[in-house]
C-alpha cells in the first residue's frame, strides 16, 4: 500500500506538473534552475503549455499580486535575497514553497526561525560521536539548509526570519555577501564556496516587527516582497472553497461544499479585516488575525462537524461557534467587535438578502 | 479592414491621445504621404488658435479651453454652464499633425462639432455629460471599457490596459513598419468598437460626431487632392463606414451667441493633464511621455528611447529619495536596474517601460514592510514620470475676458502683476479707500482659488480673532497657474467681479448648510461683493431648511460680526438683519432639544446659548422673551445634561434676577446627591459660571456650595471633577478670582493670600522644567531642528 503524507511538499503534491513544464520548457534558465523564469512563473499563476500530447493547463496556485511573483523571480535569478513580508495567513510561505519547488525542484531545504533558533541551525553543527573519533572532518560535519543550498546551487528557505534574534540573523551578512562560508575546523577545506543557483528566500511576520528588528546591513542583502491579503471577496470566496474541498478530500470527507455558507465567511472575514463592509459601515477591526487561511480553517472544521457529527449540510451555528474560536483567541474586546458586526452588517445582510444569511444572523445569540 | 494606402486621395490615421508613437508613426506618415491638408478630431469652433499653439514661443502643456453657456437650455432645463479641455504636450499626435502642417506649409484643420453641438448631442450623464469636476476631450476611455480588453489582458498575461498599451504599442510599436503599426491600431480600435453598443455610441454623441467629422473629410476631398484625416482610433473605422456608405448629411448647427460659448488657449500643466486622467482617459506618466517623444524627434532612431528613459528616471528617484532621507546605494540601483531588465525579458517586452521602473523601484528601494511611508520612493518616481512643468501661450493675440480684467485691475490698484517674484504688501482697511479696494481685490483673487494672493495677517472674521487688526499683510505672485484658474472661471464671468458673485451663487446651492452658506457671506463681505436677490433668496432658503443646530449656531454667530461691522467696513447689506433674525428663530425653536445633548457637545451648544443671550440683549431685544421660554424649557427637562442646564440657569438669572434662587436649589439638588450625581454637580457649575459669573459675587451661597462640593469628594473622585472645576473657573477675571480667594479663605479660616498667591508649582520643579527646557532647545538648535 502507498504511503499517505498529510501534507506532501509542493514537488511531490504537483510532481506531474513540474515534469511537463520542464519536459516542454522552451526559456532560457539561469544556471541550476529547475525551470525558466517563465516556466516558473506559468507554474505558480497558472496557464497553458503545449506538449506532444496537446495543450495542459497548469492551474494558478498563488491568488493576488501576480507582479509581485514576476518580481520575486526575478529577485531569486539576481544576487539578492528574497524576503517576504506581510500579516499572518497571507501565503508566504506557499509562495516560498512553490519558488523553491519551481526554481530548484525541491521546498524542504528550510530552516525555521524561532527565539531558540542558534547560528549553529544556520550555519552548520558537529556529529559528536564521529568529531570525537574522527576529529573535524567533512564526515563528522552537519550540515545546515543554508550550507546544502550553497553546496547544491539550490535555494534556502528561512521562514519567520524574525522571530530569530538578531545576532543570529546577522550570521547570513556574510554569506549573502561574500558567497563564501567559512568553516576553520576543516582547515584548508573549510571554504566552502556558494554554487551557482543558491539564494535565500526569508518570511517575516509584520506582527512580528520590533520583536528582532533585522540590521540595516541585513535589510540590504534582501529585496522586499510585500504580501497583501486578498482584496477581491469573491477570489476569497473561491479559495476557501478550493482549499476547503482539498483539505476534506485528503480528510475522506466526502460531501459537497456549501458555496453560499463559504461565501458567508468570505464577506465576513473580508469586511473585519478591511474595517468597512459592504454598505459602507465602518466595522470595528478584530485584533486577532483575519486571515484567508483562518477562514479555510474554519470552514474545513464546519464541514468536518457536519461530516462525522451532523447530517452532511453545513450548520449555521456551528459555523458560528468556529469563527467565535478562531476570532476571539487573545483579546476579549474581539468578542464585542464580532458581536457589534452581526448587530449592524449580518443584520442589514440579513433582511436584505434573506436566505442563509438569515440563518446566520440567528445564530448572533451565541456571541456571548 | 482599413486601408491605409499612401496613394489614396484620403488616408485615415489612427491615434491614442498623447502617445508618442503614434506621433512618430504619424509623422513618418506625413513625410511620405505629403498631404495637402490635415484634418484633425477637434471642436472646430477653434481653428482660429491653431496658430496659438503652433506659436515659436508656445510652450507646451497648453489647453484649449471651451465653454458653454446653456442659456437658451438646448442641453438640459437645467440652464448650466458647461467647460472642458482639450490639452496638448509634445508627444500628441494632434499637436505634431498640426506643427508638421505648419512646417509643409500647409492647411490644417479641427473637423469635430463645436462643443456646445457635442453636448446637445450628448445624454445627460453620457460621454461629456458625465458627472465630473473636470472634463477632457481627448477622454478615451472608450478603448478600455469594454470586456473585449478585459479578455485581452487575460490572455495577454497583462494586469491592466495601460501595461497592455505600452507594452504592445508604445515599445513593441517602435519595432515595426508605420503601415504594421496603423493596421495593429486599426484591428485594436475595431474589434473594440465591435463590443461597443451603438446605443451607448448614440447617447454619447459618438455618432452624430462621426457624422460630422465625415461630413467635413468628404467636403476636404472636394477641393483637395491629398487629404490626411487624425482622429482617435476609435472613430477610423466609424468614419471610414460612413464615408464608403455615401450617406452623410450635414448637422444642424444651432445659432448661439458669442457671449455664450468660446475657446482660448491656455497655458496647462502635466499635472493637470495628469489629474483629467481619471478612470484609463488618457495616457499616463506625461512627463515621461513627452520626454520620450523628444527624444524620438532628435534621434535617428528611437530604438533605445525607453530603455533610457527609465534609466534616467532610475537615477533620479535615487537621487531624490537620498535628498528625503531615504539613501540609495549604487549596489540597490544595480539591482533594480537588473530586476527591470530581468522582468522586461520574463514579460517579453521589448524595451523596460514604466510598469518594469515601478516594479524595480517597488522590489529594491523599499526596506521593509511597504506601507504608505516606506512607499516614498515609488511616491518621487510617479511625480518625476508625471512631470511638474508648467506650458506658456506664445500668442497673445485670444487673452481671455478674466485675464484682461485681471490686468486691468492690478493696473488700476498698482498691483505688481507682471512679476513672477514673490510680492509682499501691507493693506491699511481704514485709512484709505484705495486699501480697502486692494483688500477686496485680493479677497476676490483668493475666493476663486487662483492661488495669487494669500493673506498672512488680518482680522480674522470668520472665527471672530484678531478683530483688532487695522491692517491686512497679504503675499501674492503670478504665476501661470493663476491664469489657468482664471480661465477655469471663464463660465462665472468675464470680470474677477461677476465671476465671484456666480461662483458664490454656485458655493451657496453646492453645499446648502447654513454655516457654509454663513461663510461665504464672510467671504462675499471681505470681497465687497452682494449677493443677487436670487442668491439671497437661496441663502434664506438654506438657512431655513438647515436642521442642524450647530451649523445654524455658527451661521449666526457669523451673521452677528458681519452686521456689527457693517458701519466699520462701510458695507451696508441689510439681508444681514434677516439672516441673523432667521438663524435666532431657528436656534430658539431648536435650542430646548438641546437639553439633553450628549456631554461632548455642551461647550459648542453653551457657546451658542451665549451668542443668542448676547445677540437677543444687543441687537433683537424683542426675542429676549423668546429665548427666556426655551431655557425655562431646557430648565424643567426631565433629563438634563448639567453643563447645558448650568448654562441655561444662568442665562435666565442674567435676564431676571429673580431666578437665583431657581439656580441655587438646583445646585443644592445636585450637592444632595450621590458621589455620581456630586461630580455632575460639577459639569452644572461649570456651565453656570460660564454663562452668568457675577451670580458668585451676589450671594456667597454659590461658592460655600462649591466648598461642600469639593470638601464632599475623596481624592480619586475630586481629580475626576477638577477638569470641569477649572473650566468653571476659567471665565473669571483675575480680580474676581481675588475675590473669590478671599470667601473661599473665610470659610476654612486662613488668610486669602495663602490661598491665592500660593505658588502652583514648587519653585525647584519650575527651575529643574526651565532648565530641562533650555537644554532640549540647544541641543534641537544644534541639530538644527529649531526654526525660532
Amino acid at each position: 500500500m502507498d504511503k499517505v503524507f498529510i501534507k506532501p511538499p509542493v514537488e511531490i503534491r504537483c510532481a506531474d506538473e513540474l515534469r511537463l513544464l520542464r519536459e516542454n520548457d522552451t526559456g532560457k534558465k539561469p544556471e541550476n534552475w529547475f525551470l525558466s523564469p517563465k516556466a516558473v512563473r506559468t507554474f505558480i499563476l497558472g496557464g497553458k503549455i503545449k506538449t506532444a500530447d496537446g495543450t495542459v493547463i497548469i492551474p494558478r496556485k498563488f491568488y493576488g499580486n501576480d507582479a509581485l511573483v514576476e518580481r520575486c523571480i526575478i529577485t531569486l535569478a539576481g544576487n539578492r535575497g528574497l524576503m517576504l513580508v506581510g500579516e499572518p495567513g497571507t501565503a508566504k510561505t506557499m509562495l516560498s514553497e512553490l519558488l523553491s519547488a519551481a526554481c530548484c525542484g525541491i521546498s524542504t531545504n528550510t530552516v525555521q526561525g524561532t527565539a531558540g533558533t542558534t547560528e549553529d541551525m544556520i550555519k552548520y553543527s558537529w556529529n559528536y560521536a564521529l568529531l570525537l573519533a574522527k576529529g573535524p572532518c567533512r564526515e563528522a560535519l552537519v550540515p545546515s539548509p543554508l550550507l546544502i543550498g550553497m553546496e547544491k546551487g539550490i535555494f534556502a528557505r528561512f521562514e519567520e526570519i524574525t522571530r530569530t534574534p538578531a545576532e543570529i540573523q546577522d550570521s547570513l551578512i556574510s554569506v549573502m555577501s561574500d558567497q563564501i562560508l567559512n568553516i576553520p575546523e576543516l582547515e584548508d577545506d573549510g571554504l566552502i564556496l556558494a554554487r551557482p543557483g543558491f539564494n535565500i528566500i526569508g518570511t517575516a511576520n509584520t506582527r512580528d516587527k520590533g520583536v528582532n528588528e533585522m540590521s540595516g546591513a541585513l535589510k540590504r542583502r534582501f529585496n522586499f516582497e510585500t504580501v497583501e491579503p486578498v482584496k477581491d471577496v469573491r477570489l476569497e470566496k473561491e479559495i476557501i472553497i478550493r482549499e476547503a474541498n482539498d483539505l476534506a478530500r485528503s480528510g475522506h470527507i466526502d460531501m459537497p461544499v456549501n458555496t453560499d455558507a463559504a461565501e458567508i465567511l468570505a464577506v465576513t472575514y473580508h469586511e473585519l479585516r478591511e474595517g468597512i463592509d459592504s454598505d459602507g459601515i465602518v466595522v470595528d477591526k478584530p485584533s486577532a488575525v483575519m486571515s484567508t487561511a483562518e477562514a479555510v480553517s474554519v470552514f474545513y472544521q464546519t464541514l468536518s462537524h457536519a461530516w462525522y457529527y451532523g447530517n452532511g449540510t453545513v450548520d449555521m451555528k456551528i459555523m458560528t461557534q468556529n469563527l467565535i474560536g478562531a476570532v476571539c483567541k487573545e483579546n476579549k474586546d474581539d468578542l464585542e467587535k464580532l458581536r457589534g458586526y452581526f448587530r449592524t452588517s449580518v443584520k442589514n445582510k440579513s433582511e436584505k438578502a434573506g436566505g442563509l444569511w438569515k440563518d446566520y444572523y440567528a445564530t448572533a445569540k451565541l456571541l456571548k | 479592414m482599413i486601408p491605409f494606402d499612401l496613394k489614396s486621395p484620403l488616408v485615415l490615421y489612427p491615434v491614442r491621445h498623447h502617445s508618442p508613437v503614434c506621433s512618430y508613426h504619424l509623422i513618418k506618415t506625413i513625410e511620405e504621404y505629403k498631404p495637402d491638408i490635415i484634418l484633425i478630431e477637434g471642436p472646430e469652433n477653434a481653428n482660429h488658435l491653431i496658430p496659438s499653439l503652433v506659436h515659436e514661443e508656445t510652450q507646451l502643456p497648453a489647453a484649449i479651453y471651451y465653454y458653454y453657456k446653456d442659456k437658451k437650455k438646448l442641453v438640459s432645463d437645467n440652464a448650466d454652464d458647461y467647460k472642458c479641455y482639450y490639452p496638448f504636450q509634445y508627444s500628441s499626435p494632434e499637436y505634431n499633425a498640426l506643427v508638421q502642417a505648419q512646417k509643409l506649409g500647409i492647411e490644417a484643420r479641427f473637423i469635430d462639432l463645436p462643443y456646445c453641438e457635442i453636448l446637445i448631442h450628448t445624454t445627460d450623464g453620457a460621454g461629456m455629460r458625465k458627472s465630473a469636476d473636470k472634463h477632457s476631450y481627448t477622454d478615451d476611455s472608450m478603448l478600455v471599457q469594454s470586456r473585449f480588453y478585459e479578455k485581452l489582458c487575460e490572455k495577454s498575461e497583462v494586469r491592466n490596459f495601460e501595461e497592455f498599451w505600452e507594452k504592445y504599442f508604445e515599445t513593441d510599436g517602435l519595432y515595426i513598419s508605420t503601415s504594421e503599426f496603423v493596421s495593429l491600431m486599426n484591428t485594436y480600435c475595431m474589434l473594440v468598437r465591435h463590443s461597443t453598443s451603438e446605443k451607448i455610441l448614440e447617447a454619447d454623441g459618438t455618432l452624430s460626431r462621426e457624422n460630422h467629422m465625415a461630413y467635413n473629410i468628404i467636403e476636404a476631398m472636394k477641393s483637395y487632392n491629398k487629404v490626411l484625416a487624425v482622429t482617435g482610433g476609435f472613430h477610423t473605422s466609424g468614419l471610414y463606414r460612413l464615408i464608403q456608405s455615401g450617406k452623410v448629411k450635414p448637422i444642424k448647427i444651432h445659432k448661439i451667441t458669442n457671449d455664450n460659448h468660446g475657446c482660448y488657449p491656455m497655458a496647462y500643466s502635466y499635472r493637470a493633464v495628469d489629474s483629467l486622467r481619471g478612470y484609463s482617459s488618457g495616457m499616463m506618466y506625461p512627463g515621461f511621455y513627452d520626454n520620450a517623444m523628444k527624444y524620438m524627434l532628435s534621434s535617428e532612431n528611437p530604438v533605445g528611447v525607453y530603455n533610457s528613459g527609465t534609466l534616467n528616471l532610475l537615477t533620479e528617484t535615487a537621487k531624490k529619495s537620498a535628498k528625503k532621507d531615504i539613501p540609495i546605494s549604487i549596489a540597490d540601483m544595480t539591482a533594480a536596474y537588473s530586476m527591470m531588465h530581468g522582468l522586461a525579458a520574463l514579460r517579453n517586452t521589448k524595451e523596460c517601460g514604466m510598469n518594469e521602473l515601478i516594479d524595480a523601484v517597488t522590489s529594491c528601494f523599499i526596506k521593509g514592510e511597504k506601507t504608505v511611508s516606506s512607499s516614498l520612493p515609488v511616491d518621487i518616481l510617479r511625480q518625476l514620470a508625471s512631470g511638474n512643468a508648467v506650458g506658456k501661450i506664445g500668442d497673445k493675440q485670444y487673452i481671455p475676458p478674466l485675464i484682461t480684467d485681471f490686468e486691468k485691475q492690478c493696473s488700476k490698484l498698482k498691483i505688481k502683476y507682471t512679476s513672477s517674484v514673490p510680492e509682499t504688501i501691507d493693506v491699511s482697511l481704514f485709512t484709505s479707500s484705495r486699501g480697502r479696494e486692494v483688500s477686496k481685490f485680493l479677497h476676490r483673487m483668493k475666493f476663486l482659488g487662483t492661488g495669487f494672493s494669500k493673506i498672512v495677517k488680518g482680522p480674522d472674521i470668520y472665527n471672530n480673532q484678531d478683530m483688532s487688526r487695522v491692517r491686512e499683510e497679504w503675499k501674492y505672485q503670478r504665476n501661470p497657474e493663476v491664469d489657468s484658474s482664471l480661465i477655469d472661471h471663464t463660465t462665472d464671468g468675464f470680470t474677477i467681479e461677476e465671476a465671484c458673485t456666480n461662483y458664490a451663487g454656485k458655493i451657496l446651492d453646492r453645499y446648502r448648510k447654513c454655516s457654509a452658506a454663513a461663510s461665504v457671506a464672510v467671504d462675499c463681505f471681505q470681497m465687497g461683493i452682494k449677493l443677487g436677490s436670487a442668491e439671497q433668496k437661496l441663502l434664506d432658503e438654506i438657512i431655513t431648511a438647515d436642521g442642524d443646530f450647530f451649523s445654524v449656531g455658527n451661521g449666526m454667530r457669523n451673521f452677528e460680526t458681519l452686521f456689527r461691522l457693517q458701519n466699520l467696513y462701510n458695507f451696508q447689506d441689510d439681508s444681514t438683519l434677516r439672516y441673523l433674525i432667521r438663524c435666532f428663530d431657528r436656534l430658539v425653536s431648536a435650542l430646548p432639544l438641546m437639553a439633553n445633548a450628549p456631554s461632548e457637545k455642551a461647550d459648542e451648544i453653551i457657546n451658542i446659548m451665549r451668542s443668542m443671550y448676547s445677540i437677543a440683549t444687543k441687537i433683537l431685544p424683542e426675542k429676549t422673551e423668546y429665548l427666556e421660554s426655551a431655557l425655562t424649557s431646557i430648565a424643567g427637562a426631565e433629563e438634563k445634561e448639567p453643563a447645558v442646564f448650568g448654562a441655561a440657569m444662568g442665562i435666565l438669572y442674567a435676564i431676571d434676577s429673580k431666578n437665583s434662587a431657581d439656580a441655587e436649589n438646583a445646585a443644592r439638588g445636585y450637592l444632595a446627591g450621590t458621589v455620581a450625581i456630586r461630580k455632575k454637580g460639577a459639569d452644572y457649575l461649570r456651565g453656570l459660571f460660564t454663562t452668568s459669573r457675577d451670580i458668585v459675587f451676589t450671594d456667597s451661597s454659590f461658592l460655600e456650595m462649591t466648598d461642600q462640593l469639593i470638601i464632599s469628594m475623596d481624592y480619586d473622585d475630586f481629580l475626576e471633577i477638577l477638569p470641569s472645576m477649572r473650566l468653571a473657573f476659567s471665565s473669571f477675571t483675575p480680580n474676581e478670582l481675588r475675590i473669590v480667594a478671599k470667601t473661599a479663605s473665610k470659610l476654612h479660616n486662613v488668610n486669602e493670600n495663602d490661598i491665592f498667591m500660593k505658588p502652583a508649582v514648587n519653585e525647584k520643579l519650575f527651575l529643574f522644567g526651565e532648565n530641562f527646557d533650555r537644554m532640549i532647545c540647544e541641543s534641537l538648535n544644534m541639530e538644527g531642528l529649531l526654526n525660532e
